[in-house]
Formats: structure tokens, C-alpha cells, sequence
């Protein structure tokens, strides 16, 4: 059993060597059930490899991080059940049908058909894709390849969503379109989501808090209006901008 | 169990809809039935040629004498289409000849008859005039020559039969006769040894290894190209993140690309004796395969078993091999450059097995060709028809079995992304620091 008293995501004094590089520098943050986490920083921050810590792929060099209150290392099966991982750029199976492809990963994730069944006539209706979702995914624009991705995270209803840079490369339709997805589906199931993102307009409609990383640590943590007002700046990108100046 | 079932499906869904995998694995696979076709529809269309248009033989007899004229009606009456030519200068008529569909010539010079009748060499001269190295003149180039060696015995049977009417002509002709037989295992065979290994040294000796080589590599390549792209698309990244063991993924990739495997290897043999049949459907072959393949030495169930157990193991050690090159490769690219090494444990004792017999090289080898798996398919393959299968080969099964397992196992240690991603980093930063040598 796990005690995590309301917190979703625990990350202590983390840090991730690859070789002699230091990818993440003692990284500490927290992110509490129900919340939308915006985790922006420059390239090579760190957000993917902290994101890949969360989500048990990659094992952490010193430090710790629990999922509600699942340890990522010791009890990465437990994690596992209550995660949705979404990669930056993750593609699918190029030969499958959105929908087959929706099928084979719930009757993976679930142990019984008809959760299962539940799980893909959800994630239908999540991606919005209608009889295109009967379609080769290889025929999909990359929009509708990410609206899939998404449906297959939030169709298993995790207790927490992990979301690598969800809208990068996306047209703006697309963008917005996913970024609504987010925003509704979160809020409708409960799921604490975790996300990385470049762009910070985004981040301030989506996110109900945000951290700044910047060569592998926290330089910045709060909402987006508390940001604002701390770094006296009228949007998110000039806090960016002046956070990472002095980082 | 729950979760393997969507995975294996997934796998041969994914493999059997990629054109990829039709050009890599169905075209060489089917290439063999084409070519069968092909080749047994040539050998058809130049045997009715011939037969529909008889064989045209212009002949110029110098001789002029009855036994030269008799010579002409023998060969007509064999299914030549005979035509006499003016006693014209050999060139001549050739530079005739070229412009029609006539190939061949014959010129019967003067003497014919007086050498025939005072039993000294007669002589007939024929030119072969080629227009294509077709199957087709080489069939009627081969007629000709043995409507010739027909006239000739009848000329030496005509003369026994003349000086000895009591002697059957045959028997001078062949005064020895022997009759073969070959021992195998507790059978013996009324065929000679020579015609029974041409037999079996082409299905057991040659095809089995050959068909185990490309499938092996080719499941070898199918299991690398899928698990590359997985890398690629970071599909393999969303599994390893789902509540399901590594074991069951690598388990998914193994059986489906041994599924697709299997499915080539089946349209492959298909394919192989399409190819033999119309190979072997040869008049001349036919007529002597025929009475040996009813005759042919059968294996037992046991060693069909067997067959069947190492071949499958064999598969198996391939694929693992496979999806090891392609876990390691970030791109389908760096799989298909690393692939190449799978086929140095096949493609070995492919040869080995082919070209000697295993017991008789240097113990290193030996030990070598013992140690990998698809050996023996192809050792038993070559046994099983002739002895017991030997006791290395017996033992070998499940030492083979034992080592594919642990190798299974080694690749779905592998599969933990902690170590693919620092191995695909480390193997990506290698061949770059190799393009940025000078």
C-alpha cells in the first residue's frame, strides 16, 4: 500500500548522470492529485529524461520519485498500473487501423474484455477521429497520429497522465485541438497530468502549475500568475526568458 | 498469457500488411515458383515447337546411291523434315540456309555407300548452323545427334544380324550387364549409390540447409526491421510503460516474426518444388527418377520430429538474434548495416554441412559448428535418410533448446530501456565519431 497524502508526483533531490554529463541536477518538486504540471525549460533541460524517470523507463542515478506514493524503482509494476505515458513524437503501428491499434494497447493495459471494450469506445470518442479511426494509421496526418496517442493515454483513465512536449510539430488547429483534450479530459476523469512544453502560451492555458528547469534544476516553480507577478512580466515566455538569463 | 495474445497479434498484423516485408521476404521466396514456371513453360512451348514444325534438315548428297538414300528415309522416318539440296559448295549453302528457318545441314560425301558395305567408317558431315542459345535449338540439336546415333546401331545391328542371324544384336552390342544395388540402413535398393546421393544430396544435402539459411535470416531480419522501427516510432517506449512484463513483449515479437516466418517458409518450399518439378520433368530425368523415387529410403517419424524441433529452435535463435540488432538500433538504417553479422552462425554451417561431412574436420570446427543451433536441422536433414541420427546430433537438441532460452532470456534483459537507450547511444555515437574520423 501506498501513503501519498494528496501528492501525485514526489521528486527528491533527483539527479540522472549520463556518462560524465549531468542530465538532471538534484531536481526536487512536487505536483498534487488533480493537477495539470507544466515542466518547460530550453533544450536539453532535462524534461524528457525526468519525464522517462516518471514513467519507470529510465532509472534514477541518485535521489527518489514516487507515484502516488509508488516508488520507480522498487515498485515499477505499481507505477506502471496507474501511469499513461505519452512520448514526444511517439508514433503507432503504421499497418494497423487507429482502431485496431486502440484495441490491441486496452486489452494489454486491461485484464478484462469487457474494461477493455469500455476503454476503446472511450478513446473513440476522445480522439474525434469518426470513420477515419477505421483507417490505416499510416494514411493519418500527424495531428490525428497525436489525437490517437492522446485517446490511448487518457482511455485508460490514469491516475496520472505523463505528457512529453503533447504538441509539438502540430499545426495550430491541431494544437488547440489537443490542448482542449487535455484541459477537458483531466478535469472529467480526475487524472493528475504531467507535461512538457516548448510553448508557453500553452502551458499558461493548460497548466494549473509550472516549473522551470533549466540545466537539470528547478529555477522556477508556481502558477503561471504567480510566476507573472514574481517575475513581473506580462506572459509566461518573459518569465522564461528572464529565468533562463540568470540560470 | 492475457497480455501475449494482443501482442502477438499485433505483431503479425503489423509484419503481414508491410509491403516492406513482401520485398524482403516474399520475392526471393517466390522468385523460385516464377522461375519454375518459367522454365518448364519454355521447355513446353520449345517441345511443341519442335514437335509442330518437325525438325527441318536440308541434306546434300554427294554419294548418290541407294544406301545414301535409305540413310535420308531412316531419318525421315524418325520425325526429320527432310529436304534434298542441289549438290552446291558447303558456303553456299550455308549463306542459303541462314535466311531460312532450316538449322541444320547435312552434306553425305562421295563413298558413303562403299565405306558402309566394306565395313570401314562412313562419314556424314553436319553443320549445326546456331541462331540462339534457346532451349529450343538445344533440344533440336540434341534430336538430331540421336537420330544419328539411332542410324548408326541400326547400321551395326543391320551387319550382326547379317553375318550372325542366330545372335541377338543386343547382346554383342552390351556383352555386360550390371545390375546395382545399394544398402541402406535395412533396405536394400536396386538402384546404383550415384543416382541415389544425386537424389539426396539435392532434397536433403543442398535444399534443407539452403531453405534453413534464408529463412533464418530472413526471420533474422523481420525480427531486427520490427524492432527497429519500434525504436524508431518509440513504440516500444509506450509498451515498456505498460503494466506488462518484458518477457511477454519480446514473447510477442518472437512468436509473431516466427509466425511470418513460417508462413514464407511454407510458400518457400511450395515454391522449391514447383521449381524441382518442372526442373526434373525433363523427359530423360524423369524417366529415371521416376523408378527410383518409388524405391527411395524413408526417415523415420522420430527424425521427422526432430527435424521439426531443431528447425523451430532454430527459427527461434534467429529471431532473438534479430530483435538483439534491432533493440540496439535507434533507425531501421543502423538494423539493416548490423543485420548482416545474424547470418555468420547460419550461413557457416550452411557450408560446412554442404560441402563435407562434419565428423571429419579439425575439432575446432567441429565444436563450433555443435555450438549454434541451426546446425542441426541441417546435420539431421542430412542423416536422417541413411543411419540413426548420431548421438551428438541427439544431444544437441536440447543443448541447442537450452542455449536458445537462455539467449531469450539475455534479449529480454536487454529489453529494460536503461540499458537500450545507453547501448543505442553509445553504439549512435560510435558510427559518428567513425563518419567524423578523417
Amino acid at each position: 500500500m501506498s501513503v501519498n497524502n494528496g501528492v501525485a508526483v514526489d521528486v527528491r533531490n533527483l539527479v540522472k548522470l549520463f556518462g560524465s554529463s549531468k542530465a538532471l541536477d538534484d531536481l526536487s518538486f512536487q505536483v498534487r492529485e488533480g493537477e495539470v504540471f507544466g515542466l518547460i525549460g530550453p533544450n536539453g533541460a532535462g524534461k524528457t529524461t525526468a519525464l522517462r524517470i516518471l514513467a519507470t523507463l529510465l532509472l534514477p542515478t541518485r535521489g527518489s520519485v514516487k507515484i502516488f506514493g509508488y516508488d520507480v524503482i522498487s515498485q515499477a509494476t505499481d507505477v506502471r498500473r496507474i501511469i499513461g505515458y505519452l512520448a514526444e513524437d511517439a508514433g503507432a503501428y503504421r499497418n494497423l487501423s487507429g482502431l485496431e491499434y486502440l484495441s490491441i494497447m486496452a486489452r494489454v493495459y486491461f485484464r478484462s474484455k469487457n474494461e477493455a471494450l469500455e476503454a476503446v469506445n472511450r478513446a473513440v470518442d476522445i480522439s474525434g477521429l469518426g470513420d477515419k479511426i477505421h483507417d490505416k494509421i499510416k494514411t493519418y496526418s500527424k495531428g490525428m497520429k497525436r489525437r490517437l496517442q492522446i485517446a490511448r493515454v487518457f482511455m485508460l483513465k490514469p491516475k496520472l497522465a505523463i505528457l512529453d512536449e503533447p504538441t509539438a510539430g502540430l499545426d495550430v488547429v491541431h494544437a488547440s485541438y489537443i490542448r482542449k483534450l487535455i484541459k477537458d479530459y483531466a478535469s472529467k476523469y480526475g487524472i493528475t497530468v504531467i507535461m512538457s512544453s516548448h510553448n508557453m502560451f500553452e502551458v499558461e492555458y493548460v497548466c494549473d502549475r509550472v516549473a522551470l528547469i533549466n540545466k537539470g534544476r528547478i529555477v522556477a516553480e508556481g502558477t503561471p500568475d504567480q510566476l507573472k507577478t514574481f517575475w513581473n512580466a506580462s506572459n509566461l515566455e518573459e518569465v522564461f526568458i528572464k529565468v533562463v538569463d540568470i540560470g | 498469457m492475457g497480455s501475449l495474445l494482443p501482442l502477438i497479434e499485433k505483431e503479425i498484423k503489423d509484419l503481414l500488411r508491410d509491403p516492406r516485408i513482401y520485398i524482403g521476404l516474399l520475392a526471393p521466396i517466390l522468385t523460385m515458383p516464377i522461375l519454375g514456371l518459367v522454365i518448364s513453360t519454355i521447355m513446353q512451348s520449345s517441345i511443341e515447337t519442335i514437335s509442330r514444325e518437325g525438325i527441318k534438315v536440308a541434306v546434300i548428297d554427294l554419294d548418290r546411291t541407294s544406301t545414301s538414300r535409305e540413310f535420308m528415309g531412316f531419318i525421315r522416318s524418325l520425325g526429320l523434315n527432310v529436304s534434298e539440296f542441289p549438290p552446291l559448295e558447303i558456303e553456299d549453302a550455308i549463306k542459303e540456309l541462314k535466311g531460312s528457318d532450316t538449322r541444320i545441314l547435312m552434306v553425305v560425301p562421295n563413298g558413303f555407300e562403299s565405306n558402309i558395305t566394306s565395313f570401314r567408317k562412313a562419314q556424314v558431315n553436319v553443320f549445326f548452323i546456331v541462331k540462339s542459345t534457346g532451349l529450343t535449338s538445344i533440344g533440336i540439336f540434341s534430336v538430331v545427334e540421336n537420330v544419328l546415333n539411332a542410324y548408326s546401331k541400326a547400321l551395326v545391328e543391320s551387319f550382326i544380324s547379317s553375318k550372325s542371324p542366330e545372335v541377338n544384336p543386343e547382346d554383342v552390342l552390351n556383352p555386360l550387364t550390371t545390375v546395382s544395388y545399394t544398402v541402406v540402413k535395412d533396405r536394400v535398393l536396386k538402384v546404383s549409390p550415384g543416382v541415389l546421393f544425386n537424389q539426396f544430396f539435392m532434397s536433403s544435402g543442398i535444399i534443407v540447409p539452403i531453405v534453413l539459411m534464408l529463412v533464418s535470416t530472413s526471420v533474422a531480419q523481420i525480427a531486427a526491421t520490427a524492432t527497429a522501427v519500434e525504436n524508431e516510432e518509440k513504440t516500444l517506449e509506450t509498451l515498456l510503460t505498460l503494466p506488462i512484463s518484458r518477457y511477454s513483449i519480446l514473447m510477442g515479437k518472437l512468436i509473431g516474426s516466427a509466425v511470418v516466418a513460417m508462413l514464407g517458409t511454407i510458400i518457400f518450399i511450395v515454391g522449391l518444388i514447383v521449381y524441382f518439378q518442372s526442373i526434373f520433368s525433363l523427359p530423360i530425368v524423369a524417366e529415371e527418377g521416376l523408378t527410383i523415387s518409388l524405391e527411395l529410403p524413408t526417415a523415420s517419424f522420430e527424425s521427422y520430429v526432430m527435424l521439426f524441433i531443431s528447425l523451430l529452435i532454430a527459427i527461434f535463435f534467429a529471431t532473438s538474434l534479430g530483435v538483439i540488432i534491432g533493440a540496439l538500433s535507434s533507425d531501421v538504417r543502423i538494423s539493416g548495416s548490423l543485420v548482416g553479422f545474424v547470418q555468420i552462425p547460419i550461413m557457416v554451417p550452411m557450408f560446412m554441412v554442404i560441402y563435407g561431412d562434419v565428423r571429419s574436420l579439425p575439432l575446432a570446427l567441429q565444436i563450433f559448428i555443435y555450438a549454434l543451433p541451426p546446425s542441426y536441422p541441417m546435420l539431421i536433414a542430412q542423416s536422417m535418410f541413411f543411419t540413426e541420427l548420431p548421438f551428438e546430433v541427439l544431444l544437441g537438441i536440447p543443448y541447442s533448446a537450452a542455449f536458445t532460452v537462455f539467449l531469450v532470456y539475455l534479449t529480454s534483459k536487454l529489453l529494460v530501456p536503461e540499458k537500450l537507450l545507453s547501448l543505442q547511444h553509445k553504439l549512435l555515437m560510435r558510427r559518428m565519431k567513425g563518419r567524423t574520423m578523417p
